[in-house]
């Protein structure tokens, strides 16, 4: 087993250079004033804290929050049927539809949003079909937009535990009086949770931070946590604010992914 | 005990073109224990689950309680099924696996309580109350299982290979609780085994299956003594089987000799296969009208000795509570009332 361990060099070497390192120096820019400007010497301050309280940020959270939550909110509702419907398929047909469920992962994220930005603009190719969209910068782009992107992150992890689930358990619930709906909550819900929590995350994490569907479908008017951290590092010039909410939302992260482990102990929901 | 609870009449079930049930009809009374008996996917399960509402059949009719079952799902039937994979809730404790039906009708936290413990009691795991399912062994699950199901008290208890995983000491406790319970809460159960001296001993009737066709109906007494065919002689116990010609009524002639029967009703000279069981032969010193062999073998089997003996290239098994010498010359010794005659099947060799 021990030569094999050598393999994974090139991944440490990776791990340190562009996960650990930046990560390092985030965190330092974030408690200090250095900056691109000023190289040194290093000197401890937390000025950087005031600006979590600026409307510009405040807002932002209020936003990510707002519409991360609508969003998962949105795709548990439409992505749980459709898990238990692709769970309940034949295994002839699962592996295509499920395959139909992750095609889009594989095309470009940006390519999708910009693509949704043509639809709801008031001129666009759905014209042909007497349809007309105003939706850029309204609420209903951006949840439309984050649900389209983000519902497979839901749907898989419930499919795979549903997938997984024991079918002889829903005739043991039938049998001993419960209808389709009690069996439902009483057994196939309940098992199927750490699943839940896992598509919930998944989705809520990309919806959080998400920068370029907001900027896009949101026409700048609607700003998420994201969109302030670019704006910090690029627009104003004030890495340490921007260094700091960066921290901040890698604690955030941290803590949810901590919270699918607690749920789901062999990982078996994260694909 | 006289009225019928369940009533299959000409069930058919295929799966992908393959025909598992054939035509089958049987009814199971009041308060009646029924054994299904038969190898390994002869469609026991398949006919349990259908019984239970959780396979539809292709044709025929499940009558229940006077009534045609064919639109009633699973779960308005009064029937508990005790499944062969156990399929307890991994999600839930033992009192809560145990106390599932009764909470699905509601009823109030006392009785849940009071019959959950007796049911526990019953099978003996006591004190098991808060265990997650899955830290329990293959038996204890085993005997989750079944407190799930008695529970309940349902009219039809449907257990499928219930005792499978449980040690010979436990299973025979057991055999005595469910058979004690049947009678007293009367209800009826159908009981699938693979075991035939678990059918023969806890059962009022036994059916005997191979590939989803009924062999034979009857109290485990008339299915020992008067097996109807060679399969149902072989899976019951030990036996031995030779072919034979019924001569006249009363008359059978095998192994080169005549022999006075209590049969009678079959063709002249019709080619049949007779049956005697190991513990109704004697063995003897050599005779002329008698069926002479060779002792082959010995095995001594606790209770009695097993022995073999030769006789023209074929073996019969006896059991005897004398020992003999192998290589000794004996003559097999058996009454009329011993030798069964049975029709002739077709895969007479098998
Ligand atoms: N869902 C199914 N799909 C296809 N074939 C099935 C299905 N269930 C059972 N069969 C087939 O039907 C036949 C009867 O199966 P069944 O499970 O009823 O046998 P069994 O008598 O209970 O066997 P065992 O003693 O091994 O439990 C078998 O040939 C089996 O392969
Ligand atoms: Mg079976």
């Amino acid at each position: 087993m021990k030569h094999l361990r050598k393999l994974s060099y090139p991944y440490l070497v990776w791990m340190v250079l562009l996960v650990f390192v930046p990560t390092l120096l985030v965190l330092l820019l974030s408690v200090s004033d250095l900056d691109v400007f000023n190289a040194g010497p290093f000197r401890l301050t937390f000025e950087w804290i005031e600006f979590l309280g600026k409307p510009k940020v405040t807002n932002a959270v209020r936003n990510s929050i707002y519409y991360s939550f609508l969003a998962t909110f949105f795709s548990f509702l439409i992505g749980y049927p459709v898990a238990y419907y692709l769970a309940s398929l034949k295994t002839r047909f699962k592996t295509f539809y499920v395959t139909l469920l992750i095609i889009p992962i594989w095309s470009n994220m940006l390519l999708r949003i910009i693509a949704w930005e043509k639809l709801f603009f008031p001129i666009s190719i759905l014209n042909m079909f007497g349809i007309s969209f105003d939706l850029i910068g309204t609420d209903y782009a951006i949840l439309i937009g984050m649900v389209s992107m983000y519902l497979p992150f839901m749907v898989l992890p419930i499919y795979s535990v549903l997938e997984k689930m024991d079918r002889s358990l829903v005739d043991a619930a039938k049998d001993l009086g419960a209808n389709d709906f009690q069996t439902f909550y009483k057994v196939i819900f309940p098992l199927s949770i750490s699943g839940v929590v896992s598509g919930t995350i998944m989705t809520l994490l990309p919806a959080m931070t998400a920068f370029a569907l907001p900027e896009r479908l949101g026409a700048g008017k609607i700003q998420l946590i994201g969109n302030v951290i670019e704006d910090y590092f690029l627009k104003t010039n004030n890495i340490n604010a921007g260094s700091l909410i960066s921290i901040l939302l890698m604690v955030v992260i941290v803590f949810m992914f901590i919270a699918i482990l607690r749920f789901d102990k062999e990982g078996e929901t994260l694909i | 005990m006289d009225k019928v609870l369940v009533e299959l009449k000409n069930i058919k079930k295929s799966y992908d073109d393959t025909e598992v049930i054939h035509n089958l009809s049987l009814y199971i009374k009041e308060n009646e224990f029924l054994t299904l008996l038969g190898p390994s996917g002869c469609g026991k399960t398949t006919l349990l689950r259908i019984i239970g509402g959780f396979e539809t059949h292709d044709d025929g009719q499940v009558i229940f309680d006077g009534q045609d079952m064919k639109d009633t799902p699973a779960y308005q039937r009064e029937i508990n099924t005790v499944f062969q994979n156990y399929a307890l809730f991994p999600h839930l404790n033992v009192f809560d696996n145990v106390a599932f039906g009764l909470r699905i009708k509601k009823l109030d936290k006392d009785t849940i309580d009071t019959k959950v413990k007796n049911a526990l009691r019953l099978v003996k795991l006591e004190g098991y109350e808060q265990r997650p399912v899955s830290k329990m062994s293959g038996g204890q699950q085993q005997r989750v299982a079944i407190a799930r199901a008695i529970v309940n008290e349902p009219k039809l208890l449907l257990l499928d290979e219930p005792l499978g995983s449980l040690d010979l000491k436990l299973r025979q406790d057991m055999q005595y609780e469910l058979k004690e319970m049947q009678e007293s809460l009367g209800i009826s159960f159908i009981f699938v085994t693979h075991d035939q001296e678990e059918a023969l001993t806890m059962s009022d009737t036994v059916v005997v299956m191979k590939d989803g066709v009924i062999q034979q109906i009857g109290r485990p007494e008339d299915i020992y003594n008067e097996p109807k065919n060679r399969f149902t002689a072989s899976f019951i116990g030990e036996s031995n089987i030779v072919e034979g010609v019924m001569k006249e009524d009363y008359l059978v002639h095998f192994e080169g000799l005549d022999f006075t029967c209590v049969d009678k009703g079959f063709a002249k000279n019709e080619p049949i296969d007779i049956v005697i069981r190991p513990e109704d032969i004697v063995l003897a010193a050599p005779a002329d009208d008698r069926i002479n062999g060779v002792v082959d073998d010995i095995i001594f089997k606790g209770v009695h000795y097993e022995i073999i003996v030769l006789v023209n290239g074929r073996e019969y098994i006896i059991h005897s509570t004398d020992p003999v010498n192998v290589g000794d010359e004996v003559s097999l010794n058996f009454d009329p009332d011993e030798i069964h005659v049975m029709k002739r099947t077709d895969e007479a060799s098998s």
